[in-house]
This record gives structure tokens, C-alpha cells and sequence, in this order.
């Protein structure tokens, strides 16, 4: 296990949520790619629905409606990111509205085996750009339902929601842990980067961000993927639906740009939310069962907390179509504390008999908590 | 990702020795919290939980006392126990639901996870056999089973009087055998990911054939509800999630790329499985016992010899003739009249007559099974009263010591079982010791909670609901119990005289609440001797005789809402509810699934009324619904399908089975029935409908969602 130190690699993480309909299509275009770790983990999106109200009255009523989605996380090199995005997009149909949605991060890659060399090619991904990925760690039952209906409401995009486990202040509690709920809903949320300040600062307003107790939100770049412009489900009365309109617009501006709501919000606008600025989040996939030595560590070493979700690993190294289950963790700290952190995930990477443990950094440039005001 | 310099050490080689290596979570950097502030969270916390098996509970409570007060026009007798026992069935349910999801499932979910990573499949099968057997073992459904077959005649069904009555050993080791087979065979399945479907095809017509071919002979044929049943409770509240984690754990442990099975399927098998142990137990025992016949045949001399086959001594013969027969069975029983008459007049000395009627009253006795003649033979003797029974204010606390023996045999042993493989075969540990074992004391003590509660509160309540029932469908007053009124001054009575004149006697009596009533006169129920007037309560009818059939509809109506009601408190649905949930990431609500099986028990209650007041044939009730589910089953997603099937298994359990055995031994024992079996394998059955049909729904509306996206996209 303690073998010859080799560097971190570049690379860039591919998210996929897609339909669990879709599942197959997606498992197929990756191990067409040669993709040979692929996480999935379950989680739902949350959608509008329009229709008419009982009893043939008239107007209509607007209800929340989710539908199960499949979330694939990979790997890939940085120059076969393009690729993988398209060959995905093409495999689920996402330019369809309603189907799903991808993005691609760029990473920073901690692990003993590197990820299969994938051929690039130079077609262009035809993916947006400038992208920013909020995502949202709940901790109040049902929370999860209303920030989505925020989200939706304002038209921000189609929120993705999974369920998650914290650790954190709640283990040092003792035995009165177990009257803090350890669930967590993860809300995930892909929105242009122009637009990112309004609607961070509506969905910590709105989304009740700001009381003592309502979870944390911190965004990530997103250098390029496809959203789901597909908010509402319902009767339709025009020639072609608002999602639609939109998705060409894109298309036609080769952006999101033009999409442009808020006007830049005036510097302190952000202080009076208190955001707190130069974050990484830092992320271990390990062994199921074996997270909580990586929250020990983590947490001994200055991190405030972590969020777990189980997964399950697929991949083309596993011909006989069976899977190994796996943790995530979450991690977001301050930059200044990240390479304290990051040392302490690797020891224990480094004494683990779990051969595809993984860590993964990113920059998390903006995050929000509730602080007790001074 | 400037911070990160290049060249950075892969999994730097850890030097220290730090000695949170081998410490449980919570100990690293202990928070301190003022004693208020931890009383404070506690209360929260607490009183978070008690509220939402309030809410569960309420429904069946007021729907109880509702019908009680509204349409049975009395109120609960022994108001006090039964309110303290509803209340220790909110305070146990919350306790025991905590306990489950602090400490087994968590235990069993690892132990699961563990076990095809460090065990081979012949471990894996052992420890699935071991559990199941000790699962059925530690928690013994013969009892209620037995309960249910209170009404068994030998001579309408000797092998299901022989069954349960001389060989209830049998009967737990095939059970606990069908058990055992269950749960081995659905961790292989889950091992190798198989779907559940093809076990759901191959088990359902074959224990309907076998049924089918059971229901020609008159012996086998009562075992049908039995085994059924058999499959329904054998499941229990611990059992349940317990088993249903360690599926969750084995599942997650082997996941496939087409998704998997999710971990369901397990609590189908542990009831399909008993089912056929008790069938192949049945084939075995047949050609020991004498078919069946008439009760005069039964007891007539010549067949003496064949019918002693079916039971131990001479003494159990006489006994069943006076608990089930009628007094010509009694007669039978002696040479000549002189020793009948002897001792009929010995059930006034309280041994003998414990002796001869066990458990049941001589009130009972004479209101139900004493012919007139009996009766008036007794009458003329004076009865030494029975020992009181404890007096009320030990009652709960005697109660409780009783269950608490149960709780430990039902939690005990399988924690420790699934303890044992962790720590010394699995070589693994728990996440954490203090929850794990804060889990195993509220689930040991809330589950004696729970049990007692049921016994003083629910089931009592029910049990009055329950025997006060027929009289919503039945047109006659009916005998309810004897009283002496003593003295008794004929003066007192009075003639009433109708429109045409006709005079009738009655004295007035006032009731518990104070309101006089004119009650009938009967000279020849006054002995001047005594100065004492034996006066009959009769029960009046809810409805005239006219109204009979709206009378059944309010029994169908009340089976209905019990069963319903019941299964909204059930702690094993509230667990496997939470694991759908936790696993569908909130796309299936708890909630959804609760309903649908509370619909479902519902459904199946009502059938089973129906089976019993219209004295159905079992495999008539159940072959449909069945046959419909294999049909169902083919259309279900994989995972829905072990989710709808497991939820047939996790129905019936601590809170219903008794309120279900209330109704149908009330109803049962008004109508004479030969057993009151079947209502608990219909109120299986129904719920696995009603999931697989929410199932369906809500992939139509995924469908349906997705269909809309790509036609607006086409338009």
C-alpha cells in the first residue's frame, strides 16, 4: 500500500443525471467509451406541473412533481472531456428538454490507478459554457422540496435532489446526536455564471439559507455541459413551449449570456449576507463503511464537517455486470485550511486496502451559512 | 486549484500513531452542552416522535370509540385501562420505532454489507437458515395462530384440531423451517442479484395448486387458512426490518449495472415459504387422523377408537365436549345419565370445572354452549365463585411483566445472533456501540410497552367492538349475560298493556348510567326460596329487522377502517416505509406507500368478513387476487415488485393481528364458524395489490412526464 508517491492529475469530473429511464442508455455510451469507474448514485428532480383544476373549474393549479433520476459521476482525461460530453448528450438525447442534464468540472485528482486514456477528437462539444454548479446541503426534513420550489420559481433551472448522511458538530455531541437527524438533502442546481450572484442571493433569502439551522449552500465552476431548461410540465398553448424558445436562443447565442435577469448587485450586497469567499471542496469516493475514518481525519485536521451519500461503482472493468458499493464525501473548507485537510484524507487513503479510493479538489469560490450575528 | 503544488505526494505514508484509529465517532473533540440545553434537545426530540405515532395511532382509537359510542350505542367498559393502554401504545410505538432505527436495522444493514464481502455463499446460506429458523423460534406466531383456531371442532376439521391442539411443535419447526428456506434462498437470490420475479412465478401457482388440490378433501381443505394465515404472522415485528436491513446491506454489497434489486424480496419468501411447510406438514399428518364428520358420528361409540387418534387421553375428549360440543356430545361422553348429571352438577366447584372448561367462564358456558336443559340443572345449584382475578390496580403492571418476558425473547436473541456474526465471523464493528445499544434497550423496552399497551388498550377496545358487532346484523335480541337480582320483591312488577290489549309483565331496573328501563318478567326465573330473580341482559339490535343489510354493510364498512386503521400504527410499515423512501430518494413517499397498504388491509379485512359471514371457501378469496398479482408482477418494475410483495409480509403485525383477531373471533364466535383463519392471509394479499397498482401509477406519471417533454419537443 505504501507505494512510490506519484503526483495529483488534472482531469475533469463528467456528471450525468439523467431519467432512471434512461439509465442503460447512459451505462452503454460510457462503457462504449472505456469509461472504467462510473459512480451512480439515486436522487430526483423536482418540476413544476400545470394542470387544470377539478371539476372543470376554471384557472388551473401548480403542483411539485419529481421523477427519479440517475446520477453518473466519471473521470476523464481533460482533452476527451469534449467527447464524452457529446457522445453522452447524444446517447440520452438531453437536448431534449426533460431528459436530464450533464456538466464537466475541471478537478484535481488524488488516486493510485489513473483513468483509462480516452481518444479526443476535435469536433466541438456544442455544450454552454460559464456555467456555475450551486449545491446545497439541507438538513431540515422536507427542506429539500421547498428550496427546489425556490429554484423553480424563479426560474433558476431543474434542481436535482439526493439524500445524504452529515457528520460533523453532530458527532461530537455524544449519545444527543440522535436528536439531530443525521439526513441531509443534497440539492444540486446548474445555473449561468452571470446570473449566479441574483439567484444565489434569492435562493438564501427565499430558500430560508439565512436562519440558524437551514443548511449551507457553496457554488463550484462548471466549465461546460447541457441544462434542463424543462421547469414545467402541463397543458401547453402555444406553438412551442418557453423551454423550447430558450433551448434554441442558446443554442443560436452559443450561450446563456443573453439570458442575462440581474443587474450586478452592488458590492455589499454579498457582505450583508455574509458569504464567505476562497473555498475547496474536496471530495472522497472509498469503500462502503470505510467514510468515517476519512471524517475522522478530516475533521481532525480543521474541517467543520462532512456529507456522505452511498453509491454504487459500475464500471467496464466489472464484465460480469455486478458493482461495488461506495461512499461520498463532501467536504467544503476554507483555501487556507485545504492542504491540511487534503494531507489528512490522503493518509488515510494511503492505509486503506481499497485500491480505487479516490480524493478529488475544487475550488469553491463562494459559500453560504448562517452566522450568528455579532 | 493554485493551492494544490505540483508534485505533490500521492497518499503521503501516515507516521503517526494517532488513537482515533480504533475510537468510535463521537469521541474526538466532545462538544460540552449545559444540562438544559441537552434536556432541551431531548424534549424536542422526543416529543417530535411521540407526536407522529400519536398521529398514526388516532385514526384506529377514535375510529374504535367513535364506532363504539355512535353506532353500537355504548361506551367502552374499563374506560381507565384502556385509555393507559393507548397511551403505552403511542409511548411503546415511538420507543420501539427509535429503537429499530437507532440500533437493528443499522446492525442488520451491516451485517449484510459485510457478509459477501467476507463470507463465502455456504456461510451466507447457514447464517440465512439460522436466522429464520430463530427468528420464527423467538418469535412464536402459534400462539396467535392458535387463537384464531379457538372455534376448531374436531369433527368438522381433525387435522386442523390435531394441528393445533396436539402438535403445536410441528407446527413452529415447519414454519420455522419455511422461514429458515425463505431466508436462505432470498440471500442467494440477492447474492447473485436475481429478480424476484421468477421465484413470484414459480411459488404463487404452486402454492395455489397445491391448495387447489388440498380443497377436495375435507380434512386438508381446513388447513388452507392455516397455512395461509401461517405465511401472514409468521413475519414479526422484529423479524421485519431486521431482515429487510440485512437485504438492504446484502444488496448494496452485490449492486449490478441494471440497477439491482434493492434489497426487497426476502419478507415475500419468509411468507410464501411457511405456507408450503405447513401444506407438506399437513400431507404428513393426514393419514393420521380420522376424516371428518358429524358431531353425533364424532362422539358415538363405535367411532371411539377413531377419534381417540386425535387425542391424547379420554379426559381432552370430554373436555373438547364441553368447550366446542353441544350436550349431546356431553351426553356421549358417559355410560349413563346419572354420571352426565354428576358431572354437569361438579361444574359448580371451581376445580372441576376448570377442569372441564379451562380458560372460559360458566357464564360464557351457559350462555353458549349449555343447552336449557344444562341450564336449568345448574340453576339449581349453588355455583362457588372463581378465584377473582387480579385486582385492577395490578393489572397493568402484571400485564406488563408478561410481555416484557416476550419483548426480550423477540429482541434478544437475533441481535445477539447478528452481533455475534459481526464481531466474531465478520470481524467488523458497529459505527456506534452507545446508539447501537441505546437502540436495543428502547426497542426491548418498547416493545413490552407496546404489547402490554395493545393487550389493555387496543385489543380490548376492539375485543368490546369486536363481540358487540353481530348485533349490527342480526334482527333478535340476544342473550348477553345472566344476573341475580337479589332480593327481588315480585310487587315490583307490573303489567304494560299494547293497542289491542294484550297485558305483559316487566319490572323496572335502572342501569349504570341511571336510567330506569322496563325490563320483561319471567315467573319461572323466581325462586320465592331465595327471594331472587335471575334476570337475562339481552343485547338489543342495532338495526330492525328490516335493516339487516345495512347492517352487514356497516360490518364490511367497520372491517374496513379497522384494518385500515391498524396498519397506519404498524411499526414494521413504518420502518420498511422509511427504507422505500431513503432508497427512491423521496420519488416514493412513505406516506404513499403507507396508504396503499393501509387500503390494501383494508380491502382484505372486508373480504375476510365476508369469507366468515357468508362462509366463502378461502382459495375462492385468495386465488383471484393472487392471479392478479402474477399478472401485475409482470408488468411492476423489479424493485417496485419486491417492495409490493415484501409489504404483503409486514402487514400483519403487532398492532393488527390483534385487533384483526378481536373482530374475527367476535364475528367468528356469534356465527358458529368452523375457524376464523383466512382473514389475516386476505389482509396479506390485498396490500400487494394496492402497492404494485401505486407502483404502476407512479411509473405511468414518470412516463408520462418524460412522453411530454419529447412531444412538446415534436411539436
Amino acid at each position: 500500500m505504501n507505494e512510490a508517491p506519484a503526483p495529483p492529475r488534472e482531469l475533469t469530473r463528467i456528471t450525468c443525471m439523467v431519467q432512471h429511464l434512461l439509465e442503460h442508455q447512459v451505462l452503454e455510451c460510457l462503457a462504449a467509451l472505456g469509461v472504467q469507474s462510473i459512480l451512480v448514485e439515486n436522487a430526483r428532480c423536482v418540476r413544476q406541473r400545470i394542470r387544470p383544476r377539478a371539476w372543470g373549474l376554471p384557472g388551473h393549479v401548480t403542483t411539485l412533481d419529481d421523477a427519479p433520476m440517475d446520477m453518473f459521476r466519471a473521470v476523464v482525461p481533460r482533452a476527451a472531456a469534449g467527447r464524452v460530453l457529446r457522445e453522452l448528450a447524444a446517447a440520452a438525447d438531453l437536448r431534449i428538454p426533460g431528459r436530464g442534464m450533464l456538466y464537466a468540472q475541471q478537478i484535481v485528482e488524488f488516486s493510485r490507478t489513473p483513468p483509462l486514456m480516452i481518444t479526443p477528437d476535435d469536433a466541438p462539444s456544442g455544450m454552454l459554457r460559464d456555467m456555475v454548479l450551486f449545491t446545497c446541503i439541507l438538513s431540515m426534513p422536507g427542506s429539500g422540496e421547498r428550496f427546489a420550489e425556490v429554484a423553480l420559481t424563479l426560474g433558476a433551472g431543474v434542481p436535482v435532489v439526493s439524500y445524504g448522511i452529515g457528520a460533523g458538530i453532530r458527532d461530537r455531541l455524544g449519545l444527543l446526536r440522535i436528536t439531530i437527524p443525521p439526513e441531509k438533502e443534497i440539492v444540486r442546481l446548474v445555473v449561468p455564471a452571470h446570473d449566479a450572484a441574483g439567484i444565489r442571493r434569492l435562493l438564501i433569502e427565499d430558500g430560508r439559507l439565512d436562519r440558524p439551522g437551514g443548511g449551507f449552500l457553496y457554488q463550484t465552476p462548471v466549465c461546460e455541459g447541457l441544462i434542463d431548461p424543462l421547469l414545467r410540465i402541463g397543458r401547453q398553448q402555444h406553438a412551442a413551449s418557453m423551454e423550447q424558445i430558450i433551448a434554441t436562443l442558446d443554442e443560436i447565442k452559443a450561450g446563456t449570456s443573453w439570458r442575462k435577469r440581474f443587474v450586478g448587485l452592488p458590492a455589499d450586497e454579498d457582505v450583508a449576507l455574509r458569504v464567505r469567499r476562497n473555498y475547496r471542496e474536496l471530495t472522497f469516493i472509498c469503500a462502503e463503511g470505510g467514510a468515517d475514518e476519512y471524517v475522522r481525519a478530516a475533521m481532525a485536521a480543521g474541517a467543520g464537517g462532512a456529507t456522505t451519500a452511498g453509491a454504487r461503482c459500475l464500471g467496464a472493468g466489472m464484465e460480469d455486470g455486478g458493482g461495488v458499493a461506495r461512499e461520498i464525501g463532501m467536504l467544503c473548507v476554507p483555501a487556507g485550511l485545504a492542504d491540511a485537510v487534503l494531507q489528512a484524507l490522503c493518509v488515510v487513503a494511503a492505509q486503506s486496502a481499497d485500491e480505487d479510493c479516490r480524493i478529488q479538489a475544487l475550488d469553491a469560490p463562494v459559500v453560504f451559512m448562517h452566522q450568528r450575528k455579532a | 486549484m493554485g493551492s494544490i503544488p505540483a508534485g505533490r505526494t500521492l497518499f503521503p505514508v501516515f507516521s503517526g500513531a494517532p488513537g482515533f484509529w480504533h475510537d468510535n465517532m463521537s469521541t474526538s473533540g466532545r462538544i460540552q452542552i449545559s444540562i438544559w440545553a441537552a434536556l432541551s434537545m431531548i424534549g424536542r426530540y422526543a416529543r417530535l416522535r411521540f407526536c407522529e405515532q400519536l398521529k398514526a395511532v388516532s385514526f384506529i382509537v377514535l375510529y374504535l370509540v367513535g364506532f363504539q359510542l355512535l353506532v353500537l350505542g355504548s361506551m367502552p367498559s374499563h374506560a381507565w385501562h384502556i385509555a393507559a393502554g393507548i397511551g403505552m401504545v403511542v409511548l411503546g410505538l415511538t420507543m420501539f420505532l427509535e429503537g429499530l432505527i437507532i440500533g437493528l436495522m443499522p446492525l442488520g444493514e451491516r451485517v449484510g454489507l459485510k457478509l459477501p464481502q467476507r463470507a463465502g455463499l455456504a456461510v451466507i446460506v447457514f447464517f440465512g437458515l439460522l436466522l429464520g429458523l430463530g427468528s420464527t423460534l423467538a418469535e412464536p406466531a402459534v400462539m396467535s395462530l392458535r387463537a384464531m383456531g379457538g372455534f376448531v371442532k374436531a369433527w368438522d376439521a381433525p387435522l386442523l384440531y390435531s394441528i393445533l391442539e396436539n402438535d403445536p411443535g410441528k407446527l413452529v419447526v415447519a414454519i420455522g423451517a419455511g422461514v429458515g428456506v425463505a431466508v436462505a434462498v432470498g440471500m442467494v437470490r440477492l447474492y447473485f442479484a436475481l429478480s424476484i420475479k421468477p421465484f413470484v412465478y414459480v411459488l404463487v401457482p404452486l402454492l395455489l395448486a397445491v391448495s387447489l388440490y388440498y380443497s377436495r378433501d375435507a380434512n386438508l381443505v381446513a388447513l388452507l387458512g392455516l397455512a395461509w394465515d401461517a405465511g401472514a404472522v409468521t413475519t414479526g415485528a422484529v423479524t421485519v426490518p431486521l431482515v429487510l436491513a440485512l437485504g438492504i446491506g446484502v444488496s448494496r454489497a452485490i449492486d449490478r449495472q441494471d440497477g439491482g434489486t434493492g434489497g426487497f424480496g426476502i419478507i415475500m419468501l419468509a411468507s410464501a415459504f411457511p405456507v408450503l411447510g405447513v401444506l407438506v406438514l399437513g400431507m404428513l399428518l393426514n393419514p393420521n387422523v380420522p376424516q371428518a364428520m358429524s358431531e353425533a358420528e364424532f362422539f358415538a361409540s363405535h367411532n371411539r377408537q377413531e377419534v381417540m387418534r386425535v387425542f391424547p387421553s379420554e379426559q381432552a375428549l370430554v373436555r373438547h365436549a364441553y368447550q366446542r360440543g353441544s350436550s349431546a356430545a356431553r351426553r356421549a361422553c358417559y355410560r349413563d345419565d346419572a354420571g352426565y348429571r354428576s358431572a354437569l352438577l361438579s361444574l359448580a366447584d371451581p376445580t372441576a370445572r376448570r377442569a372441564l372448561l379451562g380458560e372460559m367462564s360458566l357464564d360464557n358456558w351457559l350462555r353458549e354452549r349449555a343447552s336449557e336443559d344444562e341450564r336449568a340443572l345448574l340453576a339449581r345449584v349453588s355455583i362457588q365463585p372463581e378465584a377473582g382475578r387480579s385486582a385492577s390496580g395490578s393489572f397493568l403492571p402484571g400485564l406488563l411483566a408478561g410481555q416484557a418476558a416476550g419483548a426480550f425473547r423477540s429482541v434478544v436473541p437475533l441481535t445477539l445472533l447478528l452481533l455475534i456474526v459481526l464481531l466474531l465471523f465478520l470481524r467488523d464493528r458497529l459505527r456506534h456501540n452507545d446508539e447501537f445499544l441505546l437502540g436495543v434497550v428502547l426497542s426491548l423496552v418498547g416493545m413490552a410497552v407496546l404489547t402490554t399497551g395493545i393487550q389493555a388498550g387496543l385489543a380490548a377496545l376492539g375485543d368490546e367492538v369486536g363481540r358487540s358487532l353481530p348485533r349490527v346484523f342480526h334482527a333478535e335480541a340476544r342473550e348477553e349475560s345472566r344476573r341475580i337480582l337479589q332480593p327481588f320483591d315480585p310487587d315490583g312488577v307490573v303489567n304494560v298493556y299494547d293497542q289491542s290489549g294484550h297485558p305483559e309483565s316487566v319490572f323496572f331496573l335502572r342501569d349504570q348510567s341511571g336510567k330506569m328501563h322496563g325490563e320483561p318478567y319471567d315467573p319461572a326465573r323466581y325462586d320465592p326460596a331465595t327471594s331472587s330473580y335471575e334476570h337475562i341482559v339481552r343485547s338489543r339490535p342495532v338495526f330492525s329487522a328490516k335493516l339487516t343489510f345495512a347492517g352487514i354493510a356497516l360490518v364490511f364498512l367497520f372491517a374496513f377502517g379497522l384494518g385500515y386503521g391498524s396498519t397506519l400504527a404498524e411499526p414494521a410499515l413504518s420502518a420498511l416505509g422509511r427504507k422505500v423512501e431513503e432508497i427512491s430518494v423521496g420519488t416514493v413517499k412513505r406516506t404513499g406507500v403507507v396508504r396503499a397498504v393501509s387500503i390494501g388491509v383494508g380491502l382484505g379485512l372486508l373480504a375476510g368478513v365476508a369469507r366468515i359471514l357468508y362462509d366463502l371457501p378461502t382459495l375462492w378469496l385468495l386465488a383471484p387476487p393472487y392471479l392478479l398479482l402474477l399478472w401485475l408482477t409482470f408488468l411492476s418494475e423489479e424493485e417496485f415488485a419486491g417492495i409490493a410483495w415484501d409489504c404483503g409480509g409486514v402487514t400483519t403485525g403487532v398492532v393488527t393481528v390483534p385487533l384483526v383477531m378481536a373482530m374475527g373471533l367476535g364475528i367468528g364466535g356469534e356465527l358458529n364458524v368452523v375457524d376464523g383463519f383466512g382473514a389475516l392471509a386476505l389482509a396479506s394479499v390485498y396490500p400487494i395489490v394496492t402497492v404494485m397498482i401505486y407502483g404502476l401509477i407512479l411509473r405511468s406519471r414518470q412516463r408520462r412526464s418524460m412522453q411530454a417533454a419529447e412531444e412538446e419537443q415534436d411539436e
